[in-house]
C-alpha cells in the first residue's frame, strides 16, 4: 500500500516538473495550419542556426578530445608520481574547480582581446582544455586502481608515453566516459564565456544564439524561439536517453562519496 | 659513455595542464586584482587612473551594491533549503522497489542536461501572458499576474524556476547515498523496535550527514552566481529588483564599460562564495581513494 502512496506522490511530483516542459513542445508544434514542425524547418533555414549548431559541435569535439588527453596526462603525474610541492599543485587544481569563474570574466575579456583571438574558435577552445574538475575525477580513480600493470610494463623496459597511453589509458575507460559526458554538457550549454569572448554571428555558439533571438528588437515569437530551444537541446536529451543509466551514475553517485 | 639528462615525465606530464592554467586562470585572476585598483575605461585605456582603494571605498556606499547583495543572499536563502528539502523527499520516496523507476530517474535527471538558457527562455514563456501559468489560473477562474514586470515577484519567479531546475540532479544525488546506507542498519533499527520516524530521524540522516552537505555547499556557491537566468529573462528589472551580483558585474563591466569597480564586484562574489568553497574543499581534499570505489563502471 505505502508503495503505491510512494508511486502517485512521485508521479504527481514529476508530471508537474514536466508541464513547463510539455508546454514547451506544443508551443513549438502549434503552428496557423496545425500541429507542424514549421517552425523547426523556419528555425534551421534562418541563416545563423545551422551555424551555431556546427560552431558547438565542433568547439564541444575539441574540447573534450583536450580535455581527454590532457586530464589524463595530469592526473596521472599527480596519482603516481612524486612531486616536489605536488599538494600545493593538486591543491592548486582543486581550488579552481570551487572558485567563481566571474572573477576572471573581465580580465580574461582584455586578455583574449590584447591577444586579438577575441571571437576566434581559440577564444572558445583554449581556455577550456584542461578542466580541473576532470584532473580530480582521474586522479581519484587511479589511486584507486593498482600499479601492477605499470610497473611490469616498465620492468619490460616500456618508456613512460607507451604505459601511459598503451597500459594506462584502456584502465581509465569508465572515468573518461564520465569525463566526457561532464565536459560535452559543460561545454554544450555554456553561455557567459562564449557570449562574452564572440561578438560576431559566425561564431556564436548555440545558447548565445538563442538568447539573442530572444532579446531581438521584434515582440518575442515564442512558436520560432521554442523550436529553437528544442533544436539546440535535443542532441544532448538523445544522447541523455542512449546513455542513461551511465549518465546519471557517473554525473550523481561519483560526487559525495 | 655521456648521458643526457633526462626531464622528469612530470614536467611535460604537467606542461598542457599548467599553460592553460597560468595563461587563462592565474593570469587574469591576478590582473582582475590589479584592475581593482584602477579607473580603467577600455574606450579611453590612456587615461587610466591609480584610484587606490576608490573602488572599494564606493562599493560600500554603492546603494546598487547594497541592493544587489540583499536580492542574491535573498535568492540564497530562499531557494537552498527548498531545494534541499525537496530533493531529499524525492530521494526518500525513490529509495524502494518501484515499477518504473528509471524512467523516474530520468525525467528527474533532465533539466540538469540542458541549457541555463533554455531552462530561462522556458520559463519566460511559462510566466508570460499567454504562458502556461496564467492560462492554467485562467481555466481555474483566477486573476492573472504579470510575473516578471512585477517587481514584488520577479525574483520568487527566477527562484520558483532554480528551484525546478535544480531539485531533480540533487534528489538523484541524495538517492546514492541513500542506495549506499547498509541494509544491516535499517534492520537493526527495526530489531531495535524503531518506528519509521526514529529509523530515518537516527539512521537514515546521519548517514546522508556528507552528501546533505555536499548537497548544501555546492548548490550555495552555484547560487551565489546566479546570472544567466536573470540577463536572459528580466535583465536585473523591473525596478533593479531582479539585479544579483553578477548581474550587476556584467553590467558594471559590459555596459557602463567600468572595468575597475567590476573588478572589486568579482571579488566580493568571490569572497562569498569563497568561505563555502572553503567547506567543499576539505571534503574534497579527505576523500580517499577506496571511498571512490564508488564510481560508476
Amino acid at each position: 500500500m505505502m508503495r503505491y502512496l510512494r508511486w502517485i506522490v512521485l508521479l504527481v511530483a514529476i508530471v508537474l516538473m514536466a508541464y513547463p516542459l510539455g508546454w514547451m513542445i506544443a508551443v513549438s508544434l502549434r503552428t496557423s495550419d496545425g500541429l507542424n514542425l514549421r517552425y523547426y524547418a523556419d528555425v534551421w533555414n534562418s541563416g545563423p542556426f545551422d551555424r551555431y549548431f556546427i560552431n558547438s559541435l565542433a568547439v564541444a569535439a575539441v574540447v573534450v578530445l583536450g580535455n581527454i588527453v590532457f586530464c589524463t596526462m595530469a592526473g596521472y603525474a599527480f596519482a603516481r608520481y612524486r612531486i616536489r610541492g605536488g599538494k600545493l599543485l593538486f591543491f592548486l587544481v582543486l581550488s579552481t574547480i570551487m572558485l567563481p569563474k566571474q572573477v576572471i570574466l573581465v580580465p580574461l575579456y582584455i586578455e583574449m582581446q590584447r591577444l586579438g583571438l577575441i571571437d576566434s574558435y581559440w577564444a572558445l577552445t583554449l581556455p577550456f582544455l584542461v578542466d580541473p574538475f576532470n584532473i580530480f575525477l582521474i586522479r581519484q580513480y587511479l589511486l584507486g586502481i593498482p600499479t601492477d600493470c605499470e610497473e611490469a610494463a616498465r620492468i619490460d623496459g616500456a618508456g613512460e608515453l607507451f604505459i601511459l597511453f598503451r597500459v594506462v589509458f584502456p584502465m581509465l575507460t569508465p572515468v573518461l566516459a564520465v569525463v566526457a559526458i561532464h565536459t560535452t554538457l559543460t561545454n554544450w550549454n555554456s553561455f557567459l564565456f562564449p557570449f562574452i569572448l564572440t561578438n560576431s554571428t559566425s561564431m556564436r555558439t548555440l545558447p548565445v544564439g538563442l538568447a539573442l533571438l530572444a532579446q531581438g528588437a521584434y515582440s518575442i515569437d515564442w512558436g520560432h524561439l521554442m523550436a529553437g530551444a528544442v533544436l539546440s537541446a535535443l542532441p544532448v536529451v538523445v544522447a541523455f536517453l542512449i546513455f542513461q543509466r551511465r549518465i546519471i551514475g557517473g554525473l550523481t553517485t561519483g560526487m559525495t562519496r | 659513455m655521456s648521458r643526457r639528462r633526462r626531464v622528469s615525465p612530470v614536467v611535460w606530464l604537467l606542461l598542457p595542464w599548467a599553460l592553460v592554467y597560468g595563461a587563462f586562470f592565474v593570469f587574469p585572476f591576478l590582473f582582475s586584482f590589479v584592475l581593482g585598483f584602477l579607473h580603467y575605461n577600455p574606450l579611453n585605456v590612456a587615461n587610466t587612473t591609480f584610484v587606490g582603494a576608490g573602488n572599494v571605498t564606493r562599493l560600500f556606499g554603492d546603494a546598487d551594491f547594497h541592493s544587489a547583495l540583499r536580492n542574491t543572499l535573498f535568492f540564497v536563502i530562499g531557494t537552498v533549503p527548498v531545494t534541499t528539502t525537496l530533493a531529499l523527499g524525492l530521494a526518500w520516496l525513490l529509495h524502494a522497489p518501484l515499477p518504473m523507476k528509471d524512467a523516474f530517474k530520468a525525467a528527474m535527471f533532465l533539466p540538469s542536461i540542458l541549457s541555463v538558457v533554455v531552462i530561462a527562455l522556458l520559463f519566460k514563456l511559462f510566466y508570460a501572458p499567454g504562458g502556461a501559468l496564467n492560462e492554467t489560473l485562467r481555466a481555474l477562474g483566477l486573476q492573472t499576474h504579470g510575473w516578471l514586470t512585477d517587481p514584488a515577484t520577479a525574483l520568487p519567479a527566477i527562484m520558483a524556476m532554480d528551484i525546478w531546475a535544480a531539485v531533480g540532479y540533487y534528489a538523484l544525488v541524495l538517492y546514492a547515498a541513500f542506495t549506499s546506507i547498509p541494509e544491516s542498519l535499517y534492520e537493526a533499527a527495526t530489531l531495535e523496535g524503531a518506528g519509521h520516524w526514529a529509523t530515518f530521524r537516527h539512521v537514515t540522516l546521519p548517514m546522508l550527514k556528507p552528501a546533505l552537505g555536499f548537497v548544501l555547499v555546492i548548490n550555495t556557491i552555484r547560487s551565489f552566481q546566479v546570472f544567466v537566468e536573470v540577463l536572459v529573462m528580466t535583465q536585473g528589472g523591473p525596478l533593479g529588483s531582479t539585479n544579483t551580483l553578477v548581474m550587476m558585474l556584467y553590467d558594471t563591466a559590459f555596459r557602463r564599460l567600468d572595468y575597475g569597480y567590476s573588478s572589486v564586484i568579482a571579488y566580493a562574489v568571490f569572497i562569498l562564495s569563497g568561505v563555502f568553497s572553503v567547506f567543499a574543499l576539505r571534503r574534497m581534499r579527505s576523500q580517499t581513494p577506496v571511498q571512490q570505489r564508488g564510481m560508476p563502471a
